[in-house]
C-alpha cells in the first residue's frame, strides 16, 4: 500500500513537471497556484517572444549553438519545432541581434527550469502536508 | 494575412546597433527574472507585496551591476593609464 502511493505520488510530480515543462506555469496551474502561474506563464512566454523578436527563429541553432540551445529549449519543448524549422540555414542571424536574441532567449528557459523545480517541490511538498508525513 | 504579418516578425532579425543605447535591452531583462524569481520565491502572492519585493529586487540587480559596471571601468582606467 504504502509502495504504491510513493509510486503514485512520484507519478504525480513527474506528471507536474512535464506540465511546467510543456506550458510555463503549468506546473502551478496544476496545484490550483493560479496567480502564480499566469505571472510565469507571461513573464517566461513574454522574454522568449522578445528573443525571438530581436533575433529571429535563427537564433536556436540546436547545431552551431548546442550549450544556448539546450538553455532555450527548457522554456518547451515547442522550442524543437523552432529549431527543425531554423535547422536548414534559412534564417541567418548575426551580430547584436543574435547575442541579444539568444541571451533573452536562455534566460526565458533557465527562468523556466526555475519553475519547473520549484512546482514539482511545491507539489511534493502538498502531497507529504496533505498525507500528514 | 495576418498569421503572415507575425511570422515574419519572427523571421527577420532587428537592425540593433552597437553602442552605449543597447544596454537599455538589459532592463527588460532584470525585469523578467525579478518577476518569475519572485513568483516562486513569494509564499503567498499578493499584488502590493509581490510589487514591491519585485521592485526591489530588480533595483538592486540594477544597482549591482552599474557598481560592478563602474569597477571594471576604474581597473581599466588603472592598467591602461
Amino acid at each position: 500500500m504504502a509502495r504504491q502511493s510513493r509510486e503514485s505520488h512520484a507519478l504525480f510530480l513527474l506528471i507536474v513537471g512535464l506540465c511546467a515543462w510543456v506550458v510555463p506555469g503549468g506546473g502551478y496551474f496544476l496545484l490550483k497556484e493560479n496567480k502564480r502561474a499566469t505571472i510565469v506563464l507571461i513573464t517566461v512566454v513574454l522574454a522568449f517572444l522578445v528573443g525571438i523578436y530581436v533575433g529571429s527563429i535563427g537564433i536556436i541553432d540546436p547545431v552551431g549553438a548546442k550549450l544556448w540551445y539546450v538553455a532555450q529549449i527548457m522554456a518547451s519543448p515547442a522550442v524543437a519545432a523552432l529549431g527543425y524549422l531554423a535547422a536548414g540555414g534559412g534564417y541567418p542571424v548575426y551580430g547584436k541581434p543574435n547575442e541579444i536574441g539568444q541571451i533573452y532567449t536562455s534566460v526565458a528557459g533557465l527562468l523556466n527550469l526555475l519553475c519547473i523545480v520549484n512546482s514539482v517541490y511545491l507539489a511534493h511538498l502538498h502531497r507529504t502536508e496533505s498525507s500528514g508525513d | 494575412m495576418i498569421s503572415n504579418i507575425i511570422l515574419a516578425t519572427f523571421t527577420a532579425p532587428e537592425d540593433i546597433r552597437t553602442g552605449p543605447c543597447c544596454l537599455l535591452w538589459l532592463l527588460p531583462l532584470v525585469a523578467a527574472i525579478a518577476i518569475a524569481y519572485k513568483a516562486t520565491k513569494l509564499p503567498t502572492i499578493k499584488v502590493g507585496s509581490f510589487l514591491k519585493e519585485t521592485v526591489l529586487l530588480f533595483a538592486s540587480i540594477i544597482v549591482f551591476l552599474a557598481i560592478t559596471a563602474l569597477a571594471l571601468q576604474a581597473l581599466g582606467w588603472l592598467v591602461t593609464e
